[in-house]
């Protein structure tokens, strides 16, 4: 481990800012989801119904943006956004759907036609197998739609490059979900998981790419995705799709829903997404880390009982980092006692309560959490007074 | 043509569990990257026999299954079966593998095997280790029953082995790596996973065979 600077014991927990300064800190937050929120559509709206969610929205993230500078708690404003947008995201998605199909189901007659939207989880499914057998698996037609899926490639390979596994606790739009459901309890009810259950996401990972490559198509899609019960379930025709119906709730409510809260960890983020594990590996190429500096540890082991997605065990801790699979959500750095956690930038000095460190990290990532998904929650605020005023969420 | 491409895309699960037993074995037989070459030549030839046996063996019981409904649900309930396996394999508390537990490390009763049987043990480490319930040799296991005959099941775990062999070739230069155990358990779990999707498979096979009868 590079130098531990010697802090006063307080300082690891005292790390917000003073007024001035949190303000100072947030202003270029509110320039920068100023320009993309409203730059990116040509200038302020006119319409009531366009400007007051844009406005909201973007009051909304900067008002949390500077609570995280001026407490300097990170987990606790991260979630509030996160889980918003997971939930507009539900929303938004959802009623969609509706307004374009009609319907939540997803027929064969959609899936032949590239009705389906680009979702970030088939990316390991579609770009690994695409490397051995040069055929592309992607649930839906690229035809005449390959201009923005391969847009969100590049978003993507951005996000992974700045971001690490980063993204799935400041990106994912699926995440929010299990991660509101695991701060409904207070008591954890399920404690004891064992270790080697951390690593099926990987065989997941492993198992979809070569039945992807095999059956030449999506696997996961098809067969194990939980997100199917909030986005598009498959059109129960037969007994096939209805099994496969009975799988994608199972696997929602299982892992999404049940074990989050009686855990009070991200199950499905930690156990077995393989979009998650897919990430951790470039977390090894990824600027930003959490680190622990081990002369201040207590060995109290908490991180290891919180950590949502299971990134801390004792070997980590005895090597004063966390595993591959850390998603950077902070909540570690929130809540060690000793104030051992904290953001670190790789390759320069490791210093305890590092509050540079943890500002580089946090704009590039609050700020891809509110462009990434900001149209969704103004979608959703749209349709929230729509539901008010006409009684439903369909323009 | 899909044998070959399992293998390519399954290799690194397939070195996972065949290097635990053929890196100490090299380490302990070979005394450099020259001499291990026909050391691992003949692991190899194992393997490929051990496969083509398998395949051969395959095809046999797909044939002897007939056509229609019944092919649907025999396939259906060995799919089942071959699911309950892998799931108890892949998610039950881990064993060390039989061939593993005759290299593991004890050189001194490798190299007593290995003056006994200089020539043949490699072949049956390859045979044993190439035989082993890793996903991706279950995966072969369906392909080669759906395939449609003795010879192309035979051809599939042909090409199957011509696939995976690819990511044993740098083995004699690159020694003991650090993370197979790692990668034995993500493996093992991997197994599990494709024991719950045969598991699907199964299920679905079976129901549609009863519904044709």
């Amino acid at each position: 481990m590079t130098e531990a600077c010697v802090m006063p014991l307080s300082a690891g927990r005292d790390r917000g800012l003073s007024l001035g300064r949190a303000v100072l800190v947030s202003l270029p937050m509110v320039l920068l989801t100023a320009f993309m929120l409203i730059g990116g559509r040509g200038g302020m709206p006119r319409k009531a119904m366009e400007a007051i969610p844009l406005l909201i929205t973007f009051g909304g993230v900067n008002v949390l943006f500077f609570l995280m500078a001026k407490s300097g708690r990170t987990d606790r404003y991260r979630a509030v956004l996160f889980v918003t947008v997971a939930v507009s995201f539900a929303i938004s998605f959802v009623a969609n759907l509706f307004e374009v199909r009609g319907s939540m189901a997803l027929t064969e007659e959609d899936m032949l036609r590239g009705r389906t939207p680009f979702c970030h989880m088939v990316i390991p499914m579609t770009l690994i197998p695409a490397v051995f057998t040069r055929t592309i698996n992607f649930p839906g037609s690229m035809l005449g739609g390959f201009a923005p899926i391969a847009g969100m490639f590049v978003i993507w390979i951005g996000a992974t490059v700045s971001l690490g596994r980063g993204f799935c606790s400041w990106g994912c739009f699926f995440g929010g979900l299990e991660d509101g459901f695991s701060r409904v309890r207070k008591r954890t009810a399920v404690r004891n998981i064992a270790d080697r259950w951390t690593y099926l996401p990987y065989a997941v990972l492993v198992s979809i790419v070569i039945l992807s490559a095999l059956s030449l198509s999506p696997t996961y899609c098809m067969w194990l995705c939980p997100f199917k019960t909030v986005s598009e379930y498959v059109a129960v025709t037969d007994f096939r799709r209805a099994l496969q119906a009975a799988i994608f709730l199972s696997l929602f409510f299982g892992l999404v829903v049940v074990l989050p809260i009686l855990s009070r960890r991200r199950t499905q983020c930690g156990l077995f997404c393989p979009m998650g594990a897919f990430q951790g590996l470039f977390n090894k190429t990824n600027l930003f880390e959490v680190k622990i500096d081990q002369s201040r540890c207590s060995d109290c082991a908490h991180c290891t009982r919180i950590c949502p997605t299971f990134s801390i065990d004792k070997a980590s801790l005895a090597r004063g980092a966390t595993r591959i699979s850390c998603s950077k959500c902070g909540k570690c750095v929130d809540d060690c006692p000793k104030g051992a956690a904290t953001f670190h930038v790789k390759g320069t000095p490791f210093v305890l309560g590092d509050k540079l460190a943890r500002f580089l990290f946090l704009y590039p990532a609050f700020l891809f959490l509110v462009v990434f998904n900001g149209g969704m929650i103004q979608d959703t605020i749209r349709r929230l007074f729509l539901l008010v005023s006409t009684g439903s969420l369909l323009r | 043509m899909s044998g070959f491409l399992l293998g390519l895309a399954s290799g690194t699960s397939c070195l996972a569990f065949c290097a635990p037993v053929l890196v100490p074995y090299l380490v302990a037989e070979a005394a450099g990257p020259l001499r291990s070459v026909p050391l691992l030549a003949r692991f190899m030839f194992g393997r490929l026999l051990g496969y083509l046996l398998f395949g051969l063996f395959v095809g046999v019981a797909g044939s002897l299954v007939g056509q229609g409904p019944r092919r649907e649900i025999g396939f259906g309930l060995a799919f089942l079966g071959l699911a309950a396996l892998l799931v108890c394999y892949g998610f039950g508390q881990p064993r060390r593998s039989k061939a593993a537990c005759v290299v593991d490390g004890r050189t001194s009763a490798l190299r007593r095997l290995a003056g006994r049987w200089p020539g043949v043990l490699p072949i049956v480490l390859g045979l044993l280790t190439g035989l082993n319930l890793c996903p991706p040799f279950a995966l072969a296991v369906a392909g080669a029953a759906e395939s449609g005959g003795v010879a192309a099941s035979v051809w599939f775990f042909a090409t199957f082995f011509l696939g995976t062999s690819i990511f044993f070739l740098p083995l004699p230069g690159l020694g003991a790596l650090r993370r197979f155990e790692t990668l034995r358990l993500v493996a093992r779990l991997a197994a599990g996973v494709v024991g719950v999707y045969f598991l699907y498979r199964g299920v679905v096979l079976v129901h549609g065979g009863l519904a044709r009868l």
